[in-house]
């Protein structure tokens, strides 16, 4: 029979969309909701000294307008720390500011009114008054003696530092023939989904329940929170999750204006409604990366890496946001340094200070593409330094296949990656050789191509290591309930949750090769804590991996089920059955003895026929943490080839390769679109986005006119292949596949543009590779040459 | 945000000064102003509309002038609030010097804006500025000819 | 103060009061239930909140609701219903063009007006005629493709029929 994983089955829930009948947070309106508009503060840093809202509250449709003092009082503060990060302090945080706003954005009151637009007509005759003071934006200056302090709460601007060495660094440093170090710095940028932060909370005062329609990619991590922040018993909190329009890591923080909403209906005791405005994402919605990281590589004479050291400064605003951290980037950065390659001594150091900026969090590929394009571009130079060619040096130091299990320099545990087979297949979808055939033609007549490429390794299927070993109640393990109807069809309950990825096609997939079904017959529920079991749900690539081992395990354990049921009801040994194509079959003669509809029918309507002691409960579930390595790495390798205009600075990206080795594919097609998907969320921030704000702590694009998002007309096609090397540690051997596009495209772009601008000595260090500062590379490099 | 310019009034550098400091000068004078409440000698109240790009807001406002040399020199120091809009600060050096046919009027101001208005009207805000500030000078220069005009000549 | 607002809106004759300040896209998301229609920026940049107003796909956001008296309004929900874009849709779900979904009934709006106007366009031309829809989800590549083999159907389909 057809096995179903490793097909590209369609999405079954992507026709809703197609026909407009998508049901997003944004679309739901329930009886008697009120609307919620947060007035923010329009400083940086600040003294609360009077918040007048006496003519507000006249404004018409206002039912009314919350302060610090009623909103604060119902939840209890959160605090982003976790224990494994030794050292780490965040000032803890409420609702809406009380004394000190902290960052331009912050809630400061909340206008509960009949309709969104009447909500905004009184924040505007809400009235702020607030005694400012010299914000703190810039996070080297944050951390020097005598700066001021970004949040009055902290003992200092030191949110947390982290420091990983091996005992010869230093040797590796002076022995070495060959260093090559250089300074990066890497914007602060956002995630800009398309539909905004949603949510609905809804409290029922004569039930004491509370139920938060809530645009998230992590429905039980908020019933969670819900529930200990708002004192509330677990059992009366759902929260439910329906079509969410893209999240990639940014949903799955706890904001101010979601723990607002949930605040104000259970003071109104209605449903309150909160969705933000493009605005009020950019100034509330996580922000990521904004590092200054300062690399070196010590080579010896062969080209061989012998070390690396680096220094990566993140601010990250003025609290470490909740519950995952605002550190866990920065620790991710120095822990993924190199990791590609072999690489026998490092030292890593971070430092995450506070300042007076929205906070940075998680977003798609934490880390990755700071660590990646470091590397790369010390790689790249490595590679000028020795006169190798860029294949040849990767060559030289990635972790041969055959060289498994394999431990990191950083401490990580690779369990087999599949560094020269991706590299090989890379050159040959390249041809390196005729690009350079083309470039040498094309700069004779002025034109300036240039082509890079990028080793990575990706972190995914994490267990507990990650969080739930600093103490944070986050969930290490996913969940499953597997059923067979009356009918004999399928229906899987499952902890890992959609927002457009394919998880619930995956799952359909999985199960059905379990119990012998058509996809088609396998519906899948996610996203709502009152139906499904509790998990970890979408972050940190556990879909596939995680979520689709624990469908496997549930579905056979259904599949066990069926067969003793079966076996009783034939009166065969269920050891001489299997499942196939909807009927339980004879292994011996391939024969089919009974339809799963017969089973089903029996099961549920004629139990009393069965023999006395059979179990006829065909329901089961299923929770898998992953064991044995703490994460599944998968790897691969990127190449860029761009056109930069010497002239205006634009840079036209031509094309983009992918190698990937996610382990077992369950759809090529959903993993080559998540693929894409992410490069081009990689290349956007090399090149176009950059939240700016000015000196006083002032974001300063806050639209999508002036924030550049990657659009078509700008991205390239990109061709992608696979290596499959599947883990060991699961029967499914998948690994997971969201963060790889995103992780090492802008390291090759990097490394494309700097290829193009070899012939005039100008190299770009920073992103994004904005036009004026390729010309403003051009320039300093002209002067080097003239003034050296 | 640096501002600098220089307008040439046809008044002697007594009226501009003394104009300066009038209550009924800078009403007219301020483009917006819907009132203007003065408080003392060197201190202002004001409520102002602007529209800025897509923001349009009321500003309530306090200016103050310090650092006086009577007939020369003085900053002009303010700062508005526009509730959800954002808030506008500033501070303008004025010096004034005595011109053949009356007073050369020089202003070197820095003005930063937040909120609202930083986000969305950025772009705009350079151009508004030095748009509301040749707007001043020329509603104050069509104030202080008033008077003469309406005097005996 | 609400204003008498007459429209047609997917074949339906639609008599509402509405408040003049009452943009097209809350008019039809809140007022008339269509929510296949997104809102993504307000601003007209994004592309989530397209509609075709007399033939001519229009940001419901920047278009007040009373500046569609007298027009007729097609949204997703009713592209759908009359199966006009049928094989767009068939494509972009063979294609897998859509992730999350929240641009997808821009992007088959701006696909239906292009291939109206340019049958058999080049990657090149889809590209740019998609360059005011945003999609964070899939790097636009599936959404190209799945426009392009709908136009080279769609062609083949015209030369047989002659």
């Amino acid at each position: 029979m057809t096995l179903h994983i490793g097909q590209s089955q369609r999405r079954e829930n992507a026709r809703r969309h197609l026909a407009g009948r998508g049901r997003f947070v944004s679309d739901l309106a329930l009886p008697r909701m009120l609307h919620a508009v947060f007035v923010r503060s329009p400083m940086a840093k600040g003294r609360l000294v009077e918040i007048d809202t006496s003519e507000a509250e006249q404004s018409p449709g206002v039912v009314r307008i919350l302060t610090a003092a009623e909103l604060n009082a119902r939840c209890k503060p959160w605090v982003g720390t976790l224990d494994h990060f030794a050292g780490m302090q965040s000032p803890p945080m409420s609702i809406l500011a009380e004394e000190e706003v902290l960052w331009t954005g912050q809630p400061v009151a909340m206008i509960i009114a009949k309709s969104r637009a009447e909500a905004e007509d009184a924040a505007d005759l809400v009235m702020v008054d607030i005694e400012d003071s010299e914000p703190v934006t810039d996070g080297a200056a944050a951390l020097q003696d005598g700066a001021p302090l970004a949040n009055s709460g902290a003992r200092d601007n030191l949110c947390y530092e982290a420091l990983l060495e091996t005992p010869a660094v230093n040797e590796a440093f002076a022995d070495a023939a060959h260093v090559v170090e250089a300074s990066f710095t890497f914007g602060r940028h956002t995630a800009v989904t398309l539909e905004p932060r949603a949510v609905i909370a809804d409290f029922d005062p004569s039930s004491g329940a509370l139920t938060v329609h809530h645009g998230t990619q992590t429905p039980y991590q908020f019933q969670d929170v819900y529930a200990r922040h708002f004192g509330l018993p677990e059992g009366k909190v759902r929260v439910i999750a329906p079509d969410v329009g893209g999240s990639f890591g940014m949903k799955l923080h706890v904001y101010n204006e979601e723990m607002g909403a949930v605040a104000a209906s259970m003071i109104l005791e209605r449903p309150v409604r909160y969705v933000a405005d493009r605005l009020e994402s950019f100034l509330s919605d996580i922000h990521a990366r904004d590092h200054i990281v300062k690399g070196r590589m010590a080579l010896d004479a062969e080209g061989k890496i012998l070390a690396m050291d680096v220094d990566d400064l993140a601010p990250v605003g003025a609290v470490s946001a909740y519950p995952r951290t605002s550190a866990a980037e920065g620790n991710q950065v120095i822990r993924l340094m190199g990791a590609p390659y072999n690489m026998p001594d490092y030292r890593g150091r971070l430092q995450v200070a506070f300042q007076n900026k929205v906070q940075t969090s998680q977003y798609r590929a934490v880390g990755h593409p700071i660590a990646c394009a470091v590397t790369e571009a010390l790689v790249e130079r490595a590679a000028e330094v020795t006169g190798l060619d860029p294949f040849e040096i990767r060559a030289r130091n990635l972790i041969a296949d055959d060289a498994y299990p394999h431990v990191s320099a950083t401490g990580y545990q690779f369990e087999k990656l599949s560094h020269q087979a991706s590299l090989a297949k890379l050159r040959e979808m390249m041809d390196p050789d005729a690009l350079r055939a083309d470039q040498a033609r094309l700069r004779e007549q002025g034109i300036y191509r240039g082509f890079g490429i990028a080793s990575f390794v990706e972190i995914t299927n994490p267990g507990a290591a990650f969080y739930g070993v600093g103490g944070a109640r986050i969930s290490a393990q996913d969940g499953a309930v597997v059923r067979m109807t009356p009918s004999g069809d399928i229906h899987c309950a499952i902890s890992v949750t959609e927002q457009g990825q394919g998880t619930e096609t995956i799952i359909a997939q999985v199960v059905a090769d379990q119990l012998g079904v058509s996809p088609e017959r396998v519906s899948v529920t996610t996203g709502d804590t009152a139906t499904t079991p509790s998990g970890g749900a979408t972050w940190a690539c556990r879909g596939a991996g995680i979520g689709g081992e624990t469908a496997l395990r549930a579905g056979r354990k259904l599949r066990e089920r069926i067969l003793t049921l079966a076996g009783a009801l034939l009166q065969a040994d269920p050891a001489t059955l299997r499942l196939e194509d909807g009927a339980v079959v004879d292994v011996a003669t391939g024969e089919a003895r009974i339809t799963l509809e017969e089973i089903g029918r029996v099961a549920t309507y004629r139990p009393d026929t069965l023999p006395d002691g059979v179990d006829h409960s065909l329901t089961v579930a299923h929770h898998f943490a992953p064991s044995g390595y703490p994460f599944d790495f998968t790897n691969g390798i990127q190449g860029s080839l761009v056109e930069v205009d010497v002239e205006t600075g634009i840079v036209r990206i031509l094309k983009h390769w992918v190698v990937e080795d996610c382990g077992r594919i369950i759809n090529p097609l959903l993993v080559d679109e998540q693929i894409r998907g992410g490069v081009v969320q990689g290349l956007g921030p090399a090149f176009f986005e950059e939240c700016q704000y000015d000196a006083d702590g002032q974001l300063t694009n806050g639209s999508l006119a002036d924030y550049l998002v990657p659009m078509a007309c700008e991205m390239p096609d990109i061709e992608i292949a696979h290596i499959e090397t599947p883990t060991e540690d699961t029967i499914l051997g998948a690994k997971g596949v969201g963060e790889a596009g995103t992780a090492a495209a802008g390291a090759a772009a990097m490394n494309a543009v700097n290829d193009a601008l070899r012939p005039f000595g100008a190299r770009l260090t920073q992103t994004p590779m904005t036009p004026l500062r390729i010309l403003d590379a051009l320039d300093a490099a002209r002067k080097q040459r003239t003034d050296p | 945000m640096k501002l600098e310019g220089e307008q040439l009034l046809s008044a002697d550098p007594q009226t501009v000064w003394a104009a300066l400091f009038d209550r009924d000068v800078l009403a007219e004078a301020i483009p917006g102003c819907e009132s203007l409440e003065q408080l003392s000698e060197t201190e202002f109240t004001a409520v102002v509309k602007l529209k800025i790009g897509p923001v349009s807001a009321r500003f309530k406002g306090a200016v103050t002038l310090s650092d006086i040399v009577p007939g020369q020199s003085c900053t002009l120091s303010g700062k508005g609030s526009g509730g959800v809009a954002g808030f506008a600060k500033g501070a303008a050096q004025v010096t004034l010097a005595p011109e053949a046919d009356g007073t050369r009027l020089c202003y070197d101001a820095d003005i930063a804006v937040g909120g609202k208005l930083a986000s969305l009207g950025n772009r705009l805000i350079g151009a508004t500025a030095q748009k509301l500030t040749d707007a001043f000078f020329t509603n104050f220069s069509d104030a202080l000819a008033q008077p003469e005009e309406a005097g005996p000549t | 103060m609400k204003v008498l607002l007459s429209t047609t809106v997917n074949g339906e004759q639609v008599q509402e009061a509405v408040l003049p300040r009452t943009s097209l896209a809350d008019f039809l998301r809140e007022d008339l239930g269509l929510t296949g229609t997104h809102l993504g920026c307000e601003m007209g940049a994004c592309g989530a909140c397209l509609v075709l107003m007399d033939g001519v796909p229009v940001h419901a956001c920047l278009v007040l609701a009373v500046q569609a008296e007298g027009s007729t309004i097609e949204t997703i929900e009713g592209l759908n219903e009359t199966g006009a874009a049928a094989d767009l849709q068939a494509h972009f779900h063979d294609r897998n063009a859509l992730q999350c979904g929240f641009c997808t009934n821009g992007m088959l709006m701006s696909a239906q007006a292009l291939l109206e106007a340019n049958p058999v366009p080049t990657r090149d031309e889809i590209r740019d005629a998609l360059s005011g829809n945003y999609c964070r989800c899939t790097g636009y590549e599936a959404i190209v493709d799945a426009i392009d083999t709908t136009a080279r159907d769609r062609a083949a389909r015209t030369e047989a029929a002659k």
